[in-house]
């Protein structure tokens, strides 16, 4: 097992390389999935001011 | 209609429904053989006869460098639809690409600069692949940037459009570099006409690890697309439907 970590002395070269990749990859899930939340909050907020909006120009109107 | 579906594609209520549908269809199959291409890659492909074991960043950086053209190839081919077809949805997928490409070069540039260390005794040379390549990196950054700095959106879509269509000639630059040029960089091993020179069990694994990579990007654009569409439909009256389901 400790074999397969040396990697043959590259140690220092491989597990960086995919380390870095690596973590780009759980990044990019998590600022995709943030985007999107927040995007959803984002239209949740302006489909629920237009709502208060028609109510209030309602009981204006009566 | 045999146009219909191309009709459809571009009603953003229609994409959003199917990019919520066909979402989990990329994302865990890529997660899949992302898992099963590292575990062949890092441990089961045999040992390089030159590089030794330092050759296994092969299997990460390979994969980042095919994405990266892919990545910008599909944001140039939606610029170019939102462009002439004037499509919105088109021009929300190739703002969906930006951020994704740029990730996908910046990890080609480090694993490759990581590789050359053991591989051409120095982590950087002026050569024309890295330097091309870089160009690439700044090519998504200056993309966002862009269209951060323009407020009205459909200015911001087709000033950007043409920056990303115009940009699309370093694709093929970067992929013939090594030809056109005395490069440090190898020359193409699989994406070449004829064989390619790497036995299956090397290939194998690289191959996996690409239709991984492959799928992690369609799982991540159509994600990134959503909330695209979502932000760009402000007036809509089915947006209401969606948040609230």
């Amino acid at each position: 097992m400790s074999e397969f970590f040396e990697m043959g002395g590259y140690a220092r070269y491989v597990w960086p390389a995919w380390g870095i990749v690596f973590a780009c990859i759980v990044l990019n899930i998590y600022l995709a999935r943030r985007a999107l939340d927040r995007a959803r909050f984002e239209a949740r907020k302006r489909v629920a001011m237009k709502a208060v909006d028609a109510q209030l120009k309602g009981e204006a109107a009566t | 209609m045999a146009w219909t579906w191309f009709h459809r594609l571009g009603s953003p209520p229609y994409v959003y429904s199917l990019a919520a549908r066909l979402t989990p269809w990329f994302a865990w199959p890529a997660a899949a053989l992302i898992l099963y291409g590292s575990y062949l890659g890092l441990a089961i492909a045999p040992e390089d006869y030159q590089q030794g074991d330092s050759y296994r960043i092969m299997y990460v950086h390979v994969p980042s460098a095919w994405m990266s053209l892919m990545v910008y190839t599909t944001m140039a081919i939606a610029a170019a639809v939102g462009l002439i077809w004037r499509m919105k949805v088109a021009h929300a997928v190739a703002a969906s690409c930006a951020a994704l490409g740029a990730t996908f070069t910046f990890c080609t540039l480090v694993t490759g600069s990581i590789w050359g260390a053991p591989t051409w005794g120095t982590y950087w040379e002026w050569d024309p692949r890295l330097t091309f390549q870089l160009v690439l990196l700044f090519q998504f950054l200056g993309y966002s940037a862009l269209r951060a700095a323009i407020e009205d959106p459909q200015r911001a879509d087709r000033v950007t459009a043409v920056l990303a269509v115009v940009g699309v000639v370093n694709v093929p630059i970067i992929h013939y570099s090594v030809e056109w040029w005395n490069s440090l960089h190898q020359t193409a091993s699989v994406m070449k006409l004829g064989k390619p020179s790497m036995p299956p069990e090397m290939l194998v694994p690289l191959l996996v690890m690409a239709l991984g990579f492959t799928f992690l990007f369609a799982a991540l654009l159509l994600t990134r697309l959503r909330a695209e569409i979502l932000s760009r439909e402000r007036a809509a009256s089915w947006i209401r439907d969606v948040v609230n389901a």
